[in-house]
């Protein structure tokens, strides 16, 4: 048993373990009762095709799928923080950190430059958000958000 | 004889990297809030791809290939905490139950 055949045997072996790992997670993100499960297991997807891609770089000797990854790392880190900020502008969330009130816009509304896609959102969400005067201010219990959708669990 | 001496440390930290993220995928199943199986994806967001790229490091040598799966943890190491945070940030502000799972200190929000 030659040195190439035992890392063939070892890469397949890894490659596949992978590949069923990557479709248990889909099951996962399919099941995932808020969204907040769902861009997890993007996360963790992107992950696993990192390591297979480095894996098979060094299974086929292709120095340039090396590139790949690393553009493949890029884009699943831009995935996960475009996906949450479209997220946050459409639920309009309040910040309490930067003393914001319940019907005001976070900062990092502008700070994204979607002008546009911000208007069209702002008449949706601020009939759905009630009075500033009727929320409770209690703190502890969080209960101020507007309840959009119904958690599962 | 040195080429199974390379084959072999490469097999053990490829295994201890697949552990890691069967160890993941066990976690995601098994905990019940989102926060615990953030928890559990940050085990193999670092330690099982940390583990993976390494060994293929070891397996490929020192050549301009290993420098790339370098950055490459480097980058991972680097931007993968930040998206969890902005995930968990995103879970805390919108999440209505979430005193239900989480103790907030008495001076939350405050400077």
């Amino acid at each position: 048993m030659t040195v190439d055949l035992a890392y063939q045997y070892l890469f397949t072996g890894a490659l596949t373990v992978m590949a069923v790992l990557i479709g248990i997670i889909l099951i996962r993100s399919i099941i995932g009762p808020r969204i907040i499960d769902r861009i997890l297991c993007i996360n963790m997807i992107g992950t696993l095709v990192i390591c297979t891609i480095a894996i098979l770089s060094q299974m086929l000797d292709e120095s340039y799928l090396t590139d790949i990854a690393i553009i493949y790392a890029m884009l699943s880190f831009l995935t996960v923080l475009i996906l949450a900020s479209v997220y946050i502008r459409r639920l309009n969330l309040t910040d309490e950190d930067e003393g914001m009130k319940a019907g005001e816009q976070p900062p990092g509304v502008q700070a994204f430059g979607a002008q546009d896609v911000s208007l069209g959102q702002t008449k949706e969400t601020q009939a759905s958000v009630p009075a500033a005067g009727s929320l409770q201010q209690d703190k502890n219990s969080r209960e101020t958000v507007p309840q959009r959708e119904v958690p599962h669990d | 004889m040195i080429e199974w001496i390379r084959f072999w440390i490469t097999a053990v930290i490829l295994f201890c990297g697949i552990l890691a993220f069967i160890l993941e995928v066990a976690g995601l199943f098994r905990l019940g809030f989102v926060m615990n199986r953030m928890h559990a994806s940050g085990i193999g967001d670092s330690f099982g791809l940390g583990c993976v790229v390494f060994a293929m490091i070891i397996s490929s040598g020192l050549n301009l290939d290993s420098l790339k799966l370098f950055l490459l943890i480097l980058f991972m190491w680097l931007t993968s905490p930040v998206s969890t945070h902005f995930l968990s940030r995103i879970e805390v502000n919108t999440n209505p139950f979430i005193a239900r799972y989480v103790r907030f200190g008495t001076d939350y929000g405050k400077k």
